[in-house]
Parts: C-alpha cells; structure tokens; sequence
C-alpha cells in the first residue's frame, strides 16, 4: 500500500520536473523574436504580388538581426522584432511590423544610424521588457515617450534646424528655458544663479540621482522631470522652485531640459546647418535671469515660496531714488540673508557687459526728477534714539533684527553696500507701489532727524562694531575739515 | 511742655492728612475718566501701529494701500487691509450679523492674521492692546447702537464631538461638500479654484477668491473649532456664508472634518 503511494508519487513528481525541462527548452529554442520574424515571413508572403517578391520572401533566413555602430558604441538588435521599419509595403501593417512613421529614416538610414540613439531602450536586450526598459527593468533610459522624443535630435541638430524641420517642440521648450527665467536659479555651462541645481548632463544622468520616492506612475526620469515642472514639492518637499506652466508648456520644457547630455556625439553624425546666438539684448537678459523671481518688478509681493518679501526693483520710486553703480554693485554681489544671487562673472557668470544691459533695461523708464538729496553725512546721528523708533515704526514689518523674511512685509535691510543717504531717501519718500510709505513730512511725519537716527540704528545693525566705529570717525573727520 | 507736645500732634495729623490726599487726588482723578484716557491711549498706539495700514479714520485706507501675495501655487491676491468704519467684521464667535466681543478682536490683534501679512502684536502690554478695541469702537456707530443687542449676539458655544476627523465623518462631510456646493468657490480639491471663484467679491464690491485649502493656515487658524466656528458664524462681508440654519450642528462637523482633510491636516 505504502511503496505504491510513494511511487505513484515519485511519477508524478518527474512528470511535472520533465513538464518545467520541456517548457524552459521551448522557450529557448521559440523566443519571442523568432515568433516574430516568422509572423514577419507569413507576412510578406502572404502578401507577395507576384513570383520574385514571394521567392525572395521564403528564402528569407530567420535569426538574430544586429546594427553594429563603431563610432557610438553601440549594437542595436532591435529589428530582430522590427523587421519591416524601412518597408514601405508596411505602413499600414501592427507593430512590431510597421513601418517607421513619418520619413525621418530617409536620412537616418537604420544601418548607419541604428535605433538606440534616438529612442533609447536597451540595444543588446532579446525581449521585449529589456528592450524597451519599461516599468521594472533596471534600464536607466528606457524608450523614450514620443512627447518628449524630440529631446534626442538635439544630439546632432542645432534648434534653429529644427525649429523648422521637424522638431518643433524642442525648439518651443528652448525658447520657453528662456522666456521663463530657468537660469535665475539653475547654472547651465557654468552660468546662472545658485538656488536651484546646476542641469548639466541632467538628460543623461542615472535614474538612482532622482528622488523617485514620489513620482506617480513608472520611475523615469522623464517621469520625474515632467511630475515636477507640475508640483515641484510635491516630488521634493523642501525645493524652492516656481513653476506655473501649462500642460504643453510642461511636456515642451521636459523634451527641451532631457537635451543636456553630458556625453558629444561623434563629428561625423552632427549636422548643424546654422549656429544662433541667443538673443543678448537687456528684455531677454532680464528674462533669462531675473523674470522668475521679481516679475514684472513694479510691486513688491509676499512669496509664500521663499517665505520672505520679493522687492520691485522696476518700480519708479526706486529707480528714482538709485544710481546705476549701487545698483550694479547689488547685481553683481548679491545680498547677503536674501534670495538675490551674486552675479558677477566668477559666481553666476554674468559678464560685465551682461550685467550693463540688464541694468539699462531696468532702468529704461526712470523717472526724469531726481529726490531732492536727503544730506545724511550733514547731520548728527544717535543710533540709541533711531532704536527706539525702530522697534516702533520698523520692526513690524522689517522684524526685530531687520532682516525681514517669513510673515513680515519689509525686506532685509542688513547689507553693507546700502549707502545711509540711499536708505535715509527711501525712509522719507517711500517706495510707491509697494508697502514702505513716506516717513517723511509727506507720509508719517517723521522729523529728518528722527530719520537720520533711524538709519544710523539700521548701519549699526549691518556693520560690525569695528566697522561703524570707523566710518563715524571717517564723517567726523570729514565735518572737521568743512 | 504739654502745648508743645499738643502743638506737634497737630502738625503731624495735618502733614498726614496732606500726603493722604496727595496720594488720592490722582487716584480719584483717575477712576473718574478712565474711559477717557483708554481711548486717548488707543489712539495713540492705533496711530503708530495701526493707522499705516487701516488708515487714520480706520477705513482702510492707509498709506501702504494694498498687499500683494503669491501663493505657492502662482497665484497672486491683492489683500486690502479691513475697513473697520463699517463694523463688518470677519472672525467673530458671534452669530452672523452680530459686531464681534471684545475677545474676538484681542485675539486678532495679539496674534495677527499670519496669512495676510497682519502682524501680531503680543509683544504690547495687554493694556495697550485693549485701548485698541476701545478706540476702534469709535470708528463705527453700529458699536453704540448695537450695544443692547447683547442676548442675541452671545459667542455660540463649540463642543467638539469625539469623532470629528474620523474616516467615516469625512466621507459624510465629502458628501456635503458637494451636496451644498462649497466646490462651486473651493473647488473640488479644495484649492480655491472652483467655476464662480473668479467672480467672488467682497461687499465692497472688491475681487475676493475664495481660500485655497491645500496653501497654508486658515486666517483664523486651522483648528477644527475655529473652522467650525466659521461654517457656523459665517465670515461676514466676504463670500463665505453662515450655515448655522442651513445645516444642522452635526453636519457642520462633518464638514469640518472633510476641510482637514482637504488642508491635509488628516490623512
């Protein structure tokens, strides 16, 4: 009973082992690639016209097809499945049988050019997972959606090419990098500011360099890119970025960010037919670096982003009140305890030249009256009284410690390079368009003296000790010798 | 000897008596017009801190004119600073119609309202702060007129029942979201940008939208009593109605738990 238990037990065992033998054989012998080719044949004889065409279709071999290209380092067996890519008898065939869409194979030939390099995916790969790298496969470029293929032909091809042939919406994501003041905050070659990260090579990096933790759907990059153009916190919950595009927009700017590769391709594949220098007038400098973050400039708003107040920097009342070297001098250092980038050439790499324009720009509707000068160095100042009123009339919006930031209107006012009789000018005529209101007799009623203190508290908070010993002895000496 | 001892009595009863009443003339004075003075001290601290934005005459319309703030998600609100002289009045505990208690605008004006960029003010003596309310009630005539109304107007009590935020009173107040249409202003996700959002103003005629949810703290605070307080209170003078009779009390909380939810206070 026992002994024949066990052995109607052994049978079935081998059975099933021999079962999982012939299935693994069946499958190596038969890999999908094989069904394909021969469905392929089928195909084509079946739909032969006449004797020649169905002759050279059976003597059609099947086996492993592969594009072998020196120069990229790459060997692509993609048309081991897509057999009829340069087929014109296969246009209105299914895929994997279909001709390649459109007639960019006209001058990207499959056998020079391969198909890895455009579409990405995994060349060498057998089956169809690998290949294409999709979902969980470990491939760190999987086939590139068709929104953004366009990214690709920017390899070899300058915008301006294909702006009119064929690749539009790479060349409409350039042109909106631009417009949209990417580069106030992200460096490209080595220019731009310094909140955000630098995008070099950012198209050909890892998937492992991006936080996929909250990327909805499959973890690609461009997945990720394109989820975070639509909530930049929401994939990183601390980032800074502003972001406020439409759909298209959204899908033209990924194709255009995937683009920066870090790897060139070969001489003998680019083909740039006309080089454009991007427009350098001071509107689309001003655009480039500035727009995203100040706008329009003419009213200082809350950014509940930066969590502090954005100055207007194109408002009348300021430019009334400045000259172009402080103001150039602000651009090129930055401001310390701010948002504000330090653009000089050898930080955020605006050249001087650079920096010029974006000045005569903002500065194009100055008002032609000039603030009747304050004399700040012509008064006496005591700093005890300007803490006093300070802590009344300023603190409120500037905070305790002048620094402004988060919940206060006022912006920061520690900086060294504000001259006393540049911020004494302000105090008393006020910024229109923004919420700092004359203090002077025209607005508040403060007494120039009042202001004088004022801003002799606010150099002290800004100055070191030493500093604000110096400079008093510096105008003390200067009233002497009057 | 005994005269001169008589005589020095004197003397000391009369120096007493006079230090005695110097001591008192000021304190007498000044139960008498306490009043007074409160408002005079009001309108001090008014005029320094307030009056910059509120205006002089409390109408709003100070020097610094109009706020402007960008949310997070880009959109930009021009906030006017309240016009006081209309004793219309938002964050009341009161019910609609009704002029605020004094410990509706104390709580205010102490702790500002962060959102609009209204400063807060506990770093003031509590003294001060109160000569504020005193002074402000000027501005209007409805504070005088208003003043037997008292019964009506008494703060609505808030009892928070155990369940408010569970799953089950979310799902009912996500019904009643949509049954009483709060997404036509909120929006269906609550970011404030239903299809009437656009037209939203306030009673002065003054383009208002209505709160994005998913953007910050409540000007009030996000508490679920104080969002209560507000579905029963309404916020008067701004879109936002009372639904005190609309909705029962318990409905009310379920519609609070459903705004944590939307706030993502909940998950």
């Amino acid at each position: 009973m026992h002994s024949k238990f066990y052995l109607s037990l052994l049978l079935i065992s081998a059975l099933v082992l021999f079962a999982f033998i012939a299935i693994a054989t069946y499958n190596e012998l038969a890999p999908e690639w094989k069904r394909y080719q021969t469905e392929y044949k089928d195909l084509l004889i079946k739909n032969a016209t006449d004797e020649a065409t169905r002759e050279r279709a059976e003597k059609i071999e099947i086996g492993m097809q592969q594009i072998y290209l020196r120069d990229l380092k790459k060997a692509d067996r993609c048309t081991s499945c897509h057999q009829g890519v340069e087929n014109p008898l296969m246009t209105d065939a299914e895929i994997p049988f279909k001709k390649h869409s459109a007639d960019y194979l006209e001058n990207h030939p499959v056998a020079e050019f391969g198909c890895t390099v455009c579409h990405y995916g995994q060349g060498r790969a057998m089956n169809i997972k690998e290949a294409h790298g999709e979902e969980h496969a470990h491939w760190d470029f999987p086939i590139i959606p068709t929104k953004y293929i366009q990214s690709t032909c920017a390899q070899c091809h300058d915008f301006e090419m294909l702006k009119q042939e064929g690749g539009e919406n790479v060349a409409k994501g350039e042109a909106l990098f631009r417009e949209k003041g990417c580069m106030g905050c992200h460096k490209l070659n080595g220019v731009g500011g310094d909140l955000g990260k630098t995008l070099d090579g950012l198209g050909s990096k890892a998937r492992a360099y991006f936080p996929m933790k909250y990327v909805v759907g499959d973890r690609t990059i461009y997945n990720w890119i394109r989820q975070h153009f639509d909530d930049p916190r929401k994939i990183v919950s601390e980032s800074e970025m502003r972001s406020f595009l439409t759909e298209e927009e959204a899908d033209f700017l990924t194709t255009y960010v995937l683009t920066f590769r870090s790897e060139q391709m070969p001489r003998n594949y680019t083909l740039i037919k006309n080089i454009v220098i991007p427009k350098t007038d001071g509107e689309s400098l001003y655009k480039m670096y500035c727009v995203a973050c100040h706008a329009e400039g003419k009213y200082s708003v809350y950014d509940e982003i930066f969590k502090r107040t954005i100055p207007a920097i194109m408002n009348p009342a300021f430019l009334r009140t400045i000259d172009d070297s402080h103001i150039k001098k602000i651009v090129k250092e930055g401001r310390t305890g701010t948002h504000m980038t330090a653009w000089k050439v050898d930080a955020a790499g605006l050249t001087d030249e650079e920096i010029n324009k974006i000045i005569n720009y903002i500065t194009m509707n100055r008002p032609e009256e000039k603030p009747e000068p304050f004399g700040f160095s012509g008064f006496k100042n005591d700093p005890k009284h300007g803490e006093e009123l300070y802590k009344v009339r300023c603190a409120l919006c500037h905070g305790e410690d002048g620094k402004g930031g988060e919940r206060l209107l006022g912006i920061n006012l520690r900086s060294k390079d504000d001259d006393p009789e540049f911020v004494a000018l302000t105090v008393r005529e006020g910024r229109e368009g923004t919420p700092m209101v004359p203090f002077g007799k025209k607005g508040v009623g403060l007494e120039d003296q009042d202001i004088v203190d004022i801003v002799a508290y606010v150099r002290t908070l800004s100055l070191s000790q030493r500093e604000w010993t110096s400079e008093k002895k510096r105008g003390e000496e200067k009233d002497g010798r009057m | 000897m005994g005269g001169c001892r008589k005589r020095y009595k004197i003397i000391v009863l009369i120096l007493n008596i006079l230090i005695l009443s110097l001591v008192f003339v000021p304190l007498t004075h000044a139960e008498e017009d306490i009043h007074e003075t409160d408002i005079e001290l009001g309108k001090k601290v008014y005029n320094i801190r307030c009056e910059i934005c509120h205006g002089s005459k409390g109408d709003g319309k100070g020097l610094v004119g109009v706020i402007r703030r960008v949310e997070k998600s880009g959109r930009e609100q021009v906030i006017y600073p309240w016009d006081l002289t209309q004793g219309v009045f938002r964050f009341r505990t009161t019910p609609s119609g009704c002029l605020p208690d004094e410990e509706d605008l104390l709580g205010i004006i102490s702790n500002g309202i962060p959102i609009s960029l209204m400063p807060s003010h506990k770093h003031i003596p509590l003294k001060e702060r109160n000569a504020i309310i005193k002074y402000m009630k000027t501005f209007s005539d409805r504070w005088e007129e208003e003043e037997e109304e008292e019964e009506f107007c008494q703060p609505i009590t808030v009892k928070k029942p155990e369940w408010v935020g569970s799953p089950f009173s979310v799902i009912k107040g996500e019904t009643l979201y949509k049954k009483m249409k709060c997404w036509e202003c909120h929006g269906h996700e609550g970011k404030g940008d239903g299809p009437k959002a656009k037209d939203l103003k306030d009673d002065w005629g003054r383009i208002m939208p209505p709160f994005d949810f998913t953007s910050g703290e409540l000007k009030r605070g996000s508490s679920p009593e104080s969002i209560y307080i507000t579905f029963t209170t309404g916020l008067d003078g701004t879109g936002m109605p009372s639904y005190e009779d609309a909705l029962k009390e318990e409905d009310r909380w379920y519609l609070v738990s459903y705004t944590l939810k939307l706030m993502k206070k909940i998950k």
